[in-house]
């Protein structure tokens, strides 16, 4: 009979940002059992959505739910609701949301490949992608407001305005990151010391991707053809430029590079909304409560993003369900852990780019 | 030990935990330790023990679940500490408040010193805030090196000790 050291990981660990606790099962340095707590985080947002808040309010408090893919969940809310109300946005607005979307994006895949990089041991790398992550950050304050929960989005429109001087600024900031982009493709390539601790490691396979229900981009690094972009037609992404960015490998470094292709893409895309913004009002007036049962699927930083409203006439809702991409990735998480190194965990963790607050609610 | 108390001002070390927030903040204090806002500059280091800690970096709202490892996290770190709540949820409950897994802002379980409002507050904020924590920790060590103090007062008039003397330098400094 074999013997087993169990070790664990979190709640409290300098390589987490938020509280998740793993119990490790190792035999010797190899991780052979996994075992996963992810509730720590749980506030109960959704019964709280239903109960002291009305259905106009609810956008903002949903937003709340994650701080990373906040605009996602404000939008996926909305769409829900304005299908509702039998409302449909104009282009203008369409286009807007978009591109807070796409921005939102960029800021999050940078952020974790930040994160990757301190987790693998590269503090330099770590520094470096923060100090471009800030472009975005930049574009982001001045576009709504505020650096990280910009409540930009709401029923029957958009809350501010594209100027011409920050259409001029997000030229010029996206410019600038597009370049640095590609030296940090150019890095995590050719690098020798990324590739030791990037490549190889951590493998997700197809037919474990496809069995284990893996979303995002976790999925697209594995090569499943998955993105609810093209899958549903609430935005015309396909005529602003989406390409679909696959990779076969499966392992951190093809998540990475999945992560940083998915920039470019979304850097194009943003330009190409700017550049043909159609003309009209960005606020409308929405008349009528939400009844019914309405479901919207959008495609967030870390994957495929579910909301279920079900209203009945009135300015409560009767329910607002939550279905967050990190909750549909554990399973494909638990079992990339088997079988790798222990001292790789926190780097494979932080690869998938969990979000225990979504998780959670 | 009064030998410490430039280097706790010139290089707090922080720690960092999320009590149930909803990583608005806990990013923003990333990007105020990542080289625009540099952080670092003050002799910040990000740890993950509790037990290397000066400056205790709290955000979210405190969940239900979350309590006892705040509580815990808190008696481990060593005196003179310093306690600053990160977010408006984290100060009253903020959006959370009256939600049923929140206990709604994290002094009802811990003293704080700083609490720093926004949602979610910007790095300029946490950097105002952990530079007022600074002072706070001077004075706290200040407070801690008093015996010492108060034992080194030792006033002379001729060979005797007065005990006068050392009566008012015990009360000036209690004053001070």
């Amino acid at each position: 009979m074999k013997k087993t050291i169990q070790i664990p990981l979190g709640s409290q660990h300098i390589s987490l940002l938020e509280p998740i606790r793993f119990k490790f099962e190792c035999e010797n340095e190899k991780i052979i059992g996994v075992d996963a707590d992810v509730g720590f985080v749980h506030r109960g947002v959704e019964l709280a959505c239903t109960r002291s808040f009305e259905f106009k309010q609810v956008g903002y408090v949903v937003a709340r739910v994650c701080g990373l893919c906040a605009i996602t969940h404000s939008l996926s809310y909305t769409l829900a609701v304005e299908k509702l109300l039998g409302y449909v946005a104009n282009d203008r607005i369409k286009y807007l949301r978009m591109l807070m979307v796409e921005l939102d994006r960029i800021h999050s895949h940078m952020l974790c490949l930040a994160h990757t990089a301190e987790n693998a041991g590269f503090e330099a790398l770590f520094m470096q992608i923060m100090a471009d992550r800030e472009l975005v950050m930049d574009l982001q304050e001045a576009i709504s407001g505020n650096r990280v929960q910009f409540d930009f989005i709401a029923i029957g429109g958009v809350n501010r305005d594209l100027t011409p001087e920050l259409s001029a600024l997000i030229h010029k900031n996206l410019e600038l990151l597009s370049d640095k982009i590609d030296t940090l493709l150019g890095l995590f390539d050719n690098n020798w010391s990324l590739s030791l601790k990037y490549k190889g490691v951590g493998v997700l396979t197809l037919d474990q991707a496809y069995t284990y229900n893996a979303l995002g981009p976790l999925a697209r690094a594995a090569g499943l053809a998955t993105d609810v972009r093209v899958e549903t037609s609430d935005f015309p992404y396909e005529a602003l430029g989406y390409t679909m960015v696959l990779e076969s490998t499966g392992d951190i470094h093809a998540r990475n590079f999945v992560r940083l292709r998915e920039i470019l893409n979304s850097i194009a895309m943003c330009r190409n909304i700017v550049d043909n913004l159609p003309s009209g009002e960005i606020q409308e007036k929405t008349k009528g409560k939400p009844s019914g049962e309405a479901v919207v699927r959008v495609e967030a930083p870390r994957g495929e993003l579910f909301y279920l409203v079900r209203g009945n006439g009135q300015n409560m809702l009767e329910r607002v369900r939550i279905k967050t991409p990190t909750f549909s990735a554990i399973p494909a998480m638990m079992e990339v852990f088997k079988g790798s190194e222990y001292a790789d965990a926190p780097a494979i963790l932080a690869s998938f780019d969990p979000c225990m607050s979504c998780t959670a609610k | 030990m009064k030998f410490f108390i430039p280097f706790r001002k010139k290089s707090p070390w922080i720690l960092h935990y999320n009590a149930g927030s909803c990583n608005g903040c806990d990013i923003e204090i990333l990007a105020a330790l990542g080289p625009k806002f540099d952080l670092e500059r003050f002799g910040v280091i990000n740890t993950g023990n509790p037990k290397q800690s000066d400056i205790f970096l709290v955000t979210g709202p405190v969940t239900y679940r979350s309590r006892e490892r705040l509580v815990e996290l808190y008696s481990q770190i060593p005196e003179p500490k310093v306690v600053i709540a990160v977010g408006s949820c984290t100060t009253t409950g903020g959006v959370f408040r009256g939600m049923y897994n929140v206990e709604d802002g994290i002094d009802r379980y811990i003293p704080v010193d700083v609490y720093v409002p926004g949602c979610a507050s910007t790095p300029q904020l946490i950097i105002d805030a952990i530079v007022k924590a600074l002072d706070i920790l001077e004075a706290k060590s200040k407070e801690i090196e008093k015996p010492f103090k108060l034992f080194g007062a030792i006033e002379t008039i001729g060979n005797k000790l007065s005990r006068l003397n050392m009566a008012k330098k015990v009360e000036l400094h209690e004053k001070n």
